[in-house]
């Protein structure tokens, strides 16, 4: 009787938390600017833009910004479609980097990192990530973050003066508290960013249950790490946690949207840029020396289609430079299914020969080194590679 | 006033580890904990102020300054330890293992670059691998070239071998185009000239 009562009361008291929080939901969010926005005549704004529009110069001239046209067409046809009626307020920088990243200024200058790229299912996926930048634009997050950091702060500067006046010690106490409220705001701004993306990428025909799916793979990503990310202190804690993300934005793409399709198409224009452009993709991943997240990375390549023979070449180089026990055994397989697939490179059969030669298998190391200079008779290591056949002395 | 003494004995043992200016480097063989050099000019020895990242038996110099060129002697790093020190527990650091092959030793240098230079800031890639006898010790060289962003692009020449399980390894690094010509015959006959002390 007792169980059946308390049942009635959680269940009463759910009800009314969802009602709370449904009715705590934020209004639907719409553009605050107009397309083509320039600065008003507020001197901040105008020193917001300034500062930069000399960054962007800086940016341009960057060696690590990706040039190759297909990578850069791709990406910018993606904030073109999301953006609709504002495709020309953005100029997007692709830039080379192996992390999870992509931010925006008051200025519409988008730089997108091509781990991102490489982290993304779908298309749909990077077009979520990007419905989320365009929307902290046309809501003129950093304008406001700035103008409030800076209120606070100059209150909080008072305030601290007074309490050092009063106990004779220097405490920031104002200061610590206006920055923890300016992350506060933060959070609530990515969380806008969230939903408003998601409206965003709706409207241009991409699936918006990718914008979840994005987080959630983030997660598992973690999950399989070895070495795990340093977690935000409190002061530094600006977006809401992957887990967090994920579960809002689900609630919310269902809600709005409908469930998910159960049926996933293969995305060939995501599977063009990976076949393409992989070799330096995945080399930056594999630098990182982060073989848990690149394992993770490869296995969601494998599911996507991408060539096998890529593929399963980074598996190899994944499990040779993980060096654990059994390794160099799962490196061997790695590389053997890759040179029996299509688009496997000419390093597999040079990476075959240097583990046969570590194991000790000297004529079936040499089979492979002489193979690879088959294969790229031009290549930069050709001394090393003659050295170990026998045809050069030191 | 017992209590000033004693923080200043504490200052003094917790300095003594620290050199806060450069020292010359003059011509001639030059020894590096159990590796020496040859060199033909002066070369000014960083501080470890200035070099925190640096294995403790490890030497910097430099000519023109530490932005613009560095060559960099590591003597005997020891299997299981990496080429460099970072602060960050989240770093993950490549790590020299005694029985690495040269192609091995190549991408552990662009890992540790990579590192050093901040991971997501730079594009570290090796060429030019090849063998090359340091005395007794069959070794390497290659080539690396670094894209480091808001910064210069670098350009450097390495050499390495591995005697007795451990790792002994000199590179230079310097800006391109101009430094990284101005100083490199210097520099690679310096890491040309390197052998283990008997």
């Amino acid at each position: 009787m007792n169980t059946g009562r308390h049942r009635v009361l959680l269940a009463t008291f759910l009800c009314i938390c969802s009602a709370v929080l449904y009715a705590a939901e934020p209004e639907p969010l719409g553009h605050l600017i107009e397309p083509g926005y320039t600065p008003e005549d507020a001197a901040d704004e105008q020193g917001l833009w300034l500062e930069i529009k000399e960054y962007e110069r800086s940016l341009n001239q960057s060696a690590l910004l990706v040039r190759q046209a297909e990578l850069r067409n791709y990406i910018e046809g993606i904030v073109c479609r999301v953006a609709a009626d504002y495709c020309n307020d953005f100029r997007v920088y692709l830039v080379r980097n192996p992390g999870f990243n992509a931010s925006i200024t008051a200025t519409g200058m988008m730089q997108i990192w091509t781990g991102l790229i490489v982290r993304a299912s779908s298309t749909d996926e990077i077009a979520a990530v990007v419905g989320h930048e365009i929307a902290h634009y046309t809501r003129l997050h950093s304008l406001q973050g700035f103008r409030r950091l800076k209120s606070q702060m100059a209150s909080a500067s008072v305030l601290d003066l007074g309490l050092t006046i009063l106990t004779g010690v220097p405490v920031p106490l104002g200061q610590a508290s206006a920055l923890l409220n300016y992350l506060a705001f933060n959070r609530q701004q990515e969380t806008e960013a969230d939903l408003l993306g998601v409206q965003l990428v709706a409207a241009a025909a991409y699936d918006p249950h990718a914008s979840y799916r994005v987080w959630n793979q983030l997660q598992q990503e973690e999950d399989a790490a070895a070495v795990k990310r340093e977690k935000a202190g409190v002061f530094s804690q600006t977006h809401p946690n992957s887990e967090a993300r994920a579960e809002y934005l689900l609630q919310y793409v269902s809600q709005e949207f409908g469930p998910a399709d159960v049926e996933q198409v293969a995305d060939q224009a995501l599977l063009n840029i990976l076949n393409n452009h992989y070799l330096f993709l995945m080399e930056d991943q594999l630098d990182t020396n982060r073989f848990g997240r690149t394992r993770e990375i490869l296995v969601r390549h494998t599911k996507l289609g991408v060539k096998p023979g890529l593929v399963n070449y980074f598996f190899g180089e994944t499990y040779r430079q993980r060096g654990q026990p059994g390794d160099r055994e799962l490196a061997i397989a790695a590389y053997t299914k890759s040179t029996e697939s299509d688009g496997s490179p000419p390093q597999t059969f040079k990476n075959l020969g240097y583990l046969h030669l570590k194991a000790g298998d000297v004529p079936l190391a040499q089979k492979y080194f002489r193979e690879y200079l088959e294969a790229q008779p031009d290549a930069s290591d050709r001394a090393m590679i003659e050295f170990y056949l026998g045809d050069q002395e030191s | 006033m017992k209590f000033v003494k004693l923080i200043f004995v504490a200052l003094g043992i917790i300095l003594s580890g620290c050199t806060t200016t450069y020292s010359l480097v003059s011509p001639g063989a030059v020894a590096v904990d159990s590796l020496t050099v040859q060199i033909g000019s002066g070369w000014n020895r960083a501080p470890s102020t200035q070099t925190r990242s640096a294995r403790s038996d490890a030497e910097t110099w430099t000519k023109d300054g530490l932005l613009l060129d560095r060559l960099v002697i590591i003597p005997g790093v020891p299997d299981g330890e990496s080429l460099l020190f970072l602060r960050s527990e989240s770093a993950a650091l490549p790590v020299f293992r005694a029985d690495m092959l040269p192609n091995e030793i190549e991408e552990l240098v662009e890992s540790s670059m990579l590192k050093f230079f901040g991971e997501g800031n730079s594009v570290v890639s090796s060429e030019g691998l090849r063998p090359y006898r340091f005395g007794d010790h069959v070794g390497f060289m290659f080539e690396v070239d670094a894209i480091v962003s808001d910064s210069p692009r670098y350009r450097g020449l390495v050499g390495a071998f591995i005697a007795n399980n451990e790792l002994y390894i000199l590179y230079y690094l310097a800006a391109v185009p101009y430094y990284f010509d101005k100083h490199l015959v210097e520099a690679q006959r310096a890491i040309q000239s390197a052998v283990l002390n008997q």
